[in-house]
Parts: C-alpha cells; structure tokens; sequence
C-alpha cells in the first residue's frame, strides 16, 4: 500500500518533469518578467511607507504610521504601556486570553511551539497527492481557520487598551457631563480618584475599564440613596459589610475617601441605561 | 577472507600509548609545577606520539605511496575504495584492496577525528565566552535610597534609582517602598520591584502620585515620589496585584519581586532582589518565603515549579 | 532574417562581439559560472505560473531590500545603551537621506515579514509542499521563523521605550519555557536583567548570525526549487504532472522516464 503510493508519486513527479520540458516556457523571459515586475512593486511600496512615515510623523509624535521614534527607553518607568510590533501582536493577545497563572506557559510557549511543530510537520501529515484545495477540506478548514484567528487575534491585540488612570483620567469631563454632577467639584475630584485609583480594573463604568471577581458595574450605583458616607466606609474596608473579596481601600486617607464617596453617590445612571 | 585474511597484518598491541600517556601527564603537572616540566612532558609526548602513530599505521604504509587522492576517493563513494593507480578494483577485493582498506578507514577516521579536535578546539572556548558571561559576571546590587525620614509610615513611595551608578541609565531601576513602621523595635519595609512578574512589563501603581512632591536625594541621584497607592496594575497582559504584591487578576504566577533592605546609619540601603510565591498577612507581619530572583513568568512555588527544576546562577 | 544583417556586417561585428564577449568566455571556461547562470534562466517552468508565484522572489527581493539598506544603517548606528537613541535620531533628522534608508529598513521588515506569509499561504494553497518538496517547506518555515526572529532582534536597536519593553517581554517569553527557559532569558540578555551587553548582543544576533543563516538558507531553497521545479496551480487545465487518462500504456511511470527527451526535441522546440 505505502509502497504502491511511493510508486504512484514518483511516477507523477516523473510526469511533471516531462510535462514541463514538453510544455514549458523559460523562465527568463517569462516568468521572470512577473517576478520583476512584482519586486518593483515591492520596492516602491517600502519606499512609498517609507515616505509617507517619514513626512506623516514628527520624531516622538505619531503619524499614521506611527512616530519616528518614542521616548528614549526607561527600564525604570511606571506609566509607559508597551507593545509589540504588529506583526507579534497576535502573540501578544494570546498572552492576554490566557490571564491564568496556571496557563501562563501555554500562551508563551505551548501554543506557539505546536503551532511551529504542525507548520514543520505539515508536508509528513498531509501524505495526499491532491492538491486542488476544495478536495482537501481538512487544509481548507485548519487555512481558513488560521487566517481567521490570526486575523482576530491581530486586530484585538492592536485595539487592546487598559483601563489604566492614565488613560482613563481623560474621560473624567465626560463622565460628569453624562451624571450630571460637572457642576459638583467634590464629585469631579472623586471621579478622578477613580480613575487613577485602579476601580476600573474590577468595575465598569460607562462602558469603560474590565470586570473583574465578580465586582459590579458602578454606573448607577448611586441610585440606591445610600448617600456618600456609606461609600466612603464602604470603600475603606469592604469587608465590613460583608465583602471579602474587594480589598480595603483606607490607605487613599479620609479626605479622598470622602471625594470618592460623593462621586459614587452621584453616579446615578443615565437615562439610554 | 576479508578479516581473516587481515590477521597477520596487524602489529602485536604496542606501548607506545603508554609511553604518550605519560608524556600527557607530565604536560598536566607541569602546567601546575613548573614550565621545565611541561616542557620535557610535551617532548615524551611528540615522541611517543609519533612513534605510535608510525606504528599503527606501519602496515598501511608499506604497499603503495600514494596516499592523498585516494582518501579522497573514498570520502566520496561512501566507504568503497575504488581503484589503485588506474587498476581496476571493481570486482569484490582483490588483494591490494584488503591491504589497502584498513589504511583508508584509518585515514579517514583521522581525518575526521582531527577535524572534530579543531573543531573543538576552536568551539569549546568561543561557546563558552559566548554563553558563560551571562552567568558569571554577575553583581549584588547595593544602593542607598537615603534617609529614613522621606519614607513616610504605612505610604509607599516610589523610589528610581540606578543600579549600577557607572554603567548608567541601563540599570535604572524603580520599586514602591513602604515604611511598616516598627515592629518589636526594629525597623520593618516593604519593597516591592516594579516588574510584573508574568512577563517583565513596568507596573504602574494605581491610585494618586504626588510628582509635584518629588524629591531627589543623595549623591547617586535617587528619585523619591510620594503616593497614595490602593495596589498595582500592569499595562501588558492586565495583571493586577494588591499592596503586598500579591496576585489579584490576571496572568502573573506569583507575587510582586521583593527586595532585601538594610539600615545604616539612618538611611535605607537597597539589597538583592528575591522572589515570593504568595504573601501571608500583611506590611510588618507579613510571611514570607524567599526564593532567588527569578525570571518573570517562572513560578516558584506550587506543582507548575516543577517545570523550572534548575535555578539559574549568578 | 534576423541573421542576415549580422553576417554582412561579419568582420568588423565579429571582432567587436568576441572582444565584448571575451570575459564572458574566460570567466565560463574558468568556472562555468556563466552556464550556470543561463540553466537557471532558460530552465523551463510550468506554462500556468503566474503572478501568485512571484511572492517568492518578491521576499527575496524585500530581503535584499534589508541586507543593503542595514549594511548602509550599520555605517551611523551605534549599537551602546548610551548612543543608540541619539544616533537613531541623527540618521533619521540629521544625516542626508538617512531618514529615507531608516524608513525603507523599518517598512521594508514589515513588507518581508508579509510577503513571507503570502508565499506560505500560496504554497499551501497549491499543495505545493507535497511530494517532493516537503524539504523546501521546512527550508521555509525556518526562514519564516529567522525573519521574525530579525523582526525581534531589530526592533530593540532604536533603543526608545516601544524597543526596550517589547524586547523584555520577548525575553521573558522565552525565559518561560520549560527548563531552559530561564537560562535562555539570562542568555540573551546577557545577565538577570537587560544590561550594557544586550544591545550589542542582540545587534550582532541581527547583523551578523541571523542574516547569515537567513542567506543560506534562501540559497538552499533556490537550489530545491530549481531543482524540483515549480509547481502548477492545482486548478490549471494545462496542469503539469496531471494524469493522463486517455492511454494507459504510455502514462506508465518507466515509459516517461525515458520518453521525454525525444518527444520535447519534436514537439517542444
């Protein structure tokens, strides 16, 4: 059986040689006119990113191809978020979806070195002599399957964002144009603490930051009227009222407590809610 | 025939190897004694060497003289030795060829023995210079962070500092000290590195930075920022830890890198990093089990520490 | 007719020809370079290739690309904790085009990067890694898996903050790894944590090792494919190697073997 399908492919190898030498054209003139003229197209579009990166950015400041340059690298600094060039970004978003400590090593390592393993072992899976793609659905699948992947994968890594303060102190303004409290300094100045304080990081709040153990979305959590003590002794040690989970937040002091309360109270939903 | 007809062509067992072996000896302690010794070593050495080498290869040499081309020839056919001079060798061993095949399969196996000792040669040392630095050359941080009064009780304070002042900015480094106040009259800090360990990314504190009370202190220059801080989050993966390091979201296996800390003379001195599992209790009372500083994403503690047996020195 | 005018002119044109054609003549007798390369530009290829197989050769090109315009960068660049930031910022604001050649090495890492996986998923579309070929794949896949290993190393050299991190990470990434891991991260990065030697380190890695093998290994998959050929789109009515139904006895594998050669003089040429 093995045997015969050895027989079988070399004979169509042997037919292949003899087609080409029968039927064949040089490959100079003809075929090396397409391959010109696609590596002129390669050489203009380098030239043409080139330029278009070069006019569109001004050093540190991104144009549509990025900047130039960032800031000089800082192994000691606290508020630069990293990323990966864009051709890792699927890798990069597979470090995201697997957030268990556990399974850190199947994200890194694991996933790629398979995914590496099949791509080298591929021509020793696949023994078939067919080559005409709707004839093989298995490598029609696993390809649309990878590209599709790969493509999500790189899209979301490219869109990922975190709900870190400071990205999220930006849309305080709108925050409190939406409740309804722009007016109440005390308010704004709390919503500010949220934002830098990493609430965001288990609690939703219009729309924005990640939800985490289980915590609520706090949009309208004001809408109880529990008032802006409760809050305030609510944050401060959670595990008063019966919640172990979230972790005191005391060391922000009494005064920011407070801020953070009326916020809070004054989150009181808005209405497309 | 083929082995048979060998036998008489092969040399009684000599003692030339022996006398080589002590030849190498005498290299080895003289490296150690002294040069003379060495000297002469090496001497019985080429000498016995050489005459081991006529010896074995006594009986090849006899029959023909040409030796260069052949090997060659051999190389190339796979292991069939073809033809001498231009007679016809093809029918299966005629007797010039069993006289001359112990010679080409020693000569071939020199040559790539030889080969493989230049090769070795040459690699040995280069693939240790290209590998071994990492692992050796390697220094104990020690940096003062100055004075105890700028590290307010139960706050961190984000600390920037360079690790090696000569080498520069490449070793700046920064990590979130805070004073636990004392306990049983000691002095106790909690120092936390600011490198998420799932995969090395700088985690930024969450909660309030006062950079309009930063100070800079000491001769080497170390960045003092106050702060409010309700724990840390990393801008990467999303991890996100507590005030004592400890994991609460996200990818990383363990809790936050610690540092080691001493006091003298009224200031606080930064020591080596070490790396903890998870933290029990908290700020003075907090229990900890230390192990080396370990690369980010590498557990240390648990069934998964399994996976990383060997601690990398240095 | 195209002879004619030649042979009038004989003498004059003869003496001129011989003498352009003289290096040409020496260097062939000499080395049979010039043989060599007329085979693999007159070498016959499927007569339904086309543009999707020109994704190959577009990548060798976006590799060259590459070679000439880092040999040229390496000229400016300093690869030093210290000056690297400020030298990428000299050949981009200050040097005469060096902003030109930095953009075509940045972008052009890019358009390599894609074109490699254009190719790839050409030849698996063509089921073109089947029988004989599954060498030249795996040839490939390492090439892909070295380009994106210059991606890795070239992308710490500008020495800014998006170079610095995504290159710890890369490292760590590593450093998870069962066993070695660890001793792999230290490895690259030259001690326990990102230092003075990593950068020249890792520019030597991009410069010097990976473009080495990347090299050898592009030589390695020309000679296979022309040795092997090119294969036809599966789809192709003119297919070559396809069956042949219609008369069994000649299709048979040891007739072909020595068939072709009498039937391409006739009806080929």
């Amino acid at each position: 059986m093995a045997s015969r399908r050895i027989e079988e492919r070399r004979a169509q190898h042997t037919r292949y040689k003899e087609d080409v030498e029968r039927t064949g054209k040089p490959f100079f003139p003809h075929a090396m006119f397409h391959d010109t003229v696609m590596s002129l197209v390669v050489v203009s579009v380098i030239v043409g990113l080139a330029v278009v990166w070069y006019l569109d950015a001004d050093g540190t400041e991104a144009g549509v191809l990025g900047p130039h340059y960032t800031e000089e690298a800082d192994p000691g600094t606290t508020n630069f978020i990293p990323r990966p060039d864009w051709y890792f970004y699927f890798l990069f978003y597979l470090l995201r979806i697997f957030k268990w400590p556990e399974s850190v090593v199947l994200g890194t390592v694991g996933i790629p070195t398979i995914g590496l393993v099949l791509l080298l072992a591929l021509p020793f899976l696949d023994l078939r002599r067919e080559r005409r793609l709707f004839r093989r659905p298995v490598a029609l699948v696993a390809l649309l399957l990878v590209v599709l992947s790969m493509g999500v994968l790189t899209y979301k890594g490219a869109t990922a964002r975190e709900s870190l303060g400071s990205e999220l102190i930006e849309a305080v303004p709108q925050w409190s144009e939406r409740q309804g409290f722009a007016g109440k300094m005390e308010a704004v100045e709390g919503a500010e603490i949220f934002a830098q304080a990493g609430c965001a990081q288990c609690h939703l709040y219009l729309g924005t930051g990640s939800q985490n153990l289980g915590a609520p979305e706090l949009t309208d959590i004001g809408s109880g009227e529990r008032g802006a003590e409760y809050f305030a002794r609510y944050v401060q040690n959670p595990a008063q009222f019966g919640n172990n989970v979230m972790p005191p937040y005391a060391a922000l002091g009494e005064e920011n407590l407070q801020k953070l309360g009326v916020f809070l109270d004054a989150s009181k939903g808005t209405e497309e809610r | 025939m083929s082995s048979q007809g060998e036998k008489p062509h092969v040399p009684p067992p000599s003692l030339w190897p022996i006398g080589f072996a002590v030849g190498i000896a005498c290299i080895l302690i003289g490296l150690v004694v002294s040069w003379p010794v060495a000297a002469v070593g090496a001497a019985i050495a080429i000498a016995f060497g050489f005459l081991w080498i006529r010896d074995v290869t006594g009986s090849v040499r006899e029959p023909v003289q040409a030796v260069e081309p052949e090997t060659r020839r051999v190389a190339d056919t796979g292991g069939a030795p073809k033809a001498l001079e231009g007679r016809e060798a093809m029918p299966p061993m005629s007797e010039e060829e069993i006289a001359a095949y112990p010679r080409s399969t020693f000569l071939s196996a020199a040559t790539l023995g030889l080969g493989g000792v230049i090769g070795g040669i040459i690699t040995v040392p280069v693939l240790g210079f290209a590998v071994l630095p990492s692992f050796t050359n390697q220094k104990d941080q020690s940096v003062e962070l100055g004075p105890l009064e700028n590290f307010a009780e139960g706050q961190f304070v984000i600390a920037t500092y360079l690790e090696d002042f000569e080498i520069g900015e490449v070793t700046r480094r920064t990590v979130f000290v805070r004073n636990n106040g004392l306990l049983e009259d000691q002095p106790s800090f909690t120092i936390l590195f600011s490198r998420c360990v799932h995969l090395g990314c700088p985690v930024q504190p969450n909660g309030l930075v006062y950079d309009e009370q930063k100070k800079t202190v000491g001769e080497k220059r170390v960045d003092l920022t106050p702060s409010l801080v309700t724990g840390f989050g990393c801008p990467c993966h999303g991890g996100q830890y507590d005030t004592e390091g400890n994991r609460t979201a996200g990818p990383p296996v363990r809790a936050l890198d610690r540092a080691e800390f001493s006091i003298r003379d009224g200031k606080l001195w930064l020591g080596q990093f070490y790396s903890v599992g998870n933290v029990e209790s908290t700020g003075a009372r907090a229990r900890i089990k230390k192990y080396d500083h370990a690369t980010p994403g590498v557990h240390v503690d648990g069934p998964e520490a399994w996976l990383y047996p060997v601690e990398v020195p240095g | 007719m195209a002879v004619t005018p030649a042979r009038r002119k004989s003498p004059r044109r003869a003496q001129i020809e011989a003498a352009a054609l003289y290096p040409l003549d020496w260097l062939e007798e000499r080395s049979g370079l010039v043989g060599a390369i007329k085979y693999f530009l007159f070498r016959r290829v499927p007569r339904d290739t086309s543009w999707a197989q020109t994704l190959g050769s577009a990548s060798l090109t976006a590799f060259l690309v590459q070679a000439i315009t880092g040999v040229i960068l390496a000229f400016y660049y300093k690869p030093d904790p210290d000056k690297a930031y400020e030298s990428i910022q000299i050949i981009t604001n200050d040097l005469t085009l060096g902003w030109l050649v930095r953009g075509m090495h940045r972008w052009g890492a890019s358009v390599f990067i894609i074109l490699m996986f254009l190719h790839m998923a050409r030849v698996f579309l063509y089921g073109a890694y089947k029988y004989p070929r599954e060498l030249n794949w795996i040839v490939g896949v390492l090439l892909l898996t070295l380009g994106m290993a210059e991606g890795f190393t070239g992308y710490l050299l500008p020495w800014d903050q998006t170079a610095y991190w995504a290159t710890v990470v890369g490292i760590n990434i590593n450093g998870t790894a069962p066993f070695l891991g660890p001793f792999i991260a230290q490895f690259l990065q030259g001690g326990a944590a990102i230092g003075s030697d990593t950068l020249s380190k890792f520019y030597s890695i991009h410069m010097l090792v990976l473009p080495g093998a990347i090299a050898g290994l592009i030589g390695l998959h020309l000679y296979l494919v022309i040795r092997l050929g090119v294969t036809s789109p599966p789809w192709s009515p003119t297919e070559a190697g396809r069956e042949r139904a219609p008369e069994p006895p000649s299709t048979n594998g040891r007739e072909g073997l020595i068939r072709p050669s009498g039937r391409g003089g006739s009806n080929g040429e």
